[in-house]
């Protein structure tokens, strides 16, 4: 059994596999199936409350994974945003000195939630330009009607 | 309304089960598009990679090394687990397994390939090494089962 705390280095280890064996196109073909078949607790959130389905989805997942972030929800504006000042995820692979982490790691979080998230009729920002140092920011905003 | 909320690493513990339920998806997914031989050189690649230190530790060590890495992995995670050590043997009973359990019971599919999470593992863990690793019984609905690891004969 591999302990779920050390799934990330497991996490980046298929990605990179996945990518010997079908180029980057079997890693977002895996992000998409991913996101269709284990992401159902986000869209049922989200479809049930709207932009407050976010707040409880990430309330629940960001503090069992430890993470050191800022959420803000806003729902007259209907607004939900999450700056992360230090990523576990990320943290943990670049704290790992021994291994190397999946170049395209941080990627997943703009495919896997986007997907959830646009079809329900919200616009979604994912800003990795801090991924190197294992920051990074989400804005998810309704569109009209949402 | 508006609510912000902010935390430091240090407030909570790093305990996500909810991953093995994505870890079950990722070895799923590998076993319908590349088939079995594919996970378990993804599950060996991975363990020669991060488990390198306690390969280390077993090589320098030998089976308390494994012993010990078991224990803090079953406290952590909260499993049914019974670790002996013996001689030139390590026996790992295991009669609930926490992530199958947890899959279970938030209704998350078990990859059929699940055990080779333990199997092809521990396996790997032993490879190039003086011992061996065997997976004895392994039950998919529970991951209940026995691991053995052995001296291999001189």
């Amino acid at each position: 059994m591999i302990s779920c705390t050390d799934f990330i280095p497991a996490y980046s280890e298929l990605f990179r596999t996945l990518e010997n064996l079908g180029g980057v196109a079997a890693v977002d073909n895996f992000w998409n199936d991913l996101s269709d078949r284990f992401l159902n607790n986000l869209r049922d959130r989200v479809t049930a409350h709207g932009i407050r389905g976010c707040w409880d989805y990430w309330s629940h997942t960001l503090n069992e994974e430890a993470a050191d972030f800022t959420m803000e929800l806003d729902e007259d504006a209907g607004l939900f945003r999450i700056t992360m000042h230090k990523c576990p995820s990320k943290g943990r692979l670049l704290a790992c000195g021994h291994i190397e982490p999946y170049h395209g790691y941080c990627r997943h979080c703009d495919v896997l939630y986007r997907r959830v998230l646009e079809p329900l009729g919200y616009e979604y920002t994912f800003d990795g330009s801090g991924c190197d140092q294992a920051r990074c920011a989400i804005t998810i905003r309704a569109r009209h009607g949402a | 309304m508006k609510e912000v909320m902010t935390r430091r690493a240090a407030d909570n513990v790093y305990l996500h089960k909810d991953f093995h339920g994505a870890l079950s998806c990722g070895i799923d997914y590998l076993h319908r598009h590349f088939g079995a031989p594919a996970v378990r050189r993804y599950l060996r690649d991975f363990t020669l990679s991060y488990f390198a230190p306690l390969r280390n530790e077993l090589k320098i060590r030998g089976l308390v090394a494994l012993k010990e890495h078991f224990e803090q992995l079953y406290r952590t995670e909260g499993g049914d687990a019974q670790i002996e050590l013996q001689a030139d043997t390590l026996t790992v009973r295991v009669q609930r397994c926490p992530a199958v359990a947890h899959m279970r019971d938030h209704g998350y599919a078990v990859a059929e390939l699940f055990h080779e999470t333990t199997r092809t593992v521990n396996e790997t863990l032993c490879e190039g090494m003086p011992f061996t690793a065997e997976l004895l019984d392994y039950d998919p609905q529970t991951g209940a089962g026995t691991q053995r690891f052995q001296r291999r004969p001189s």
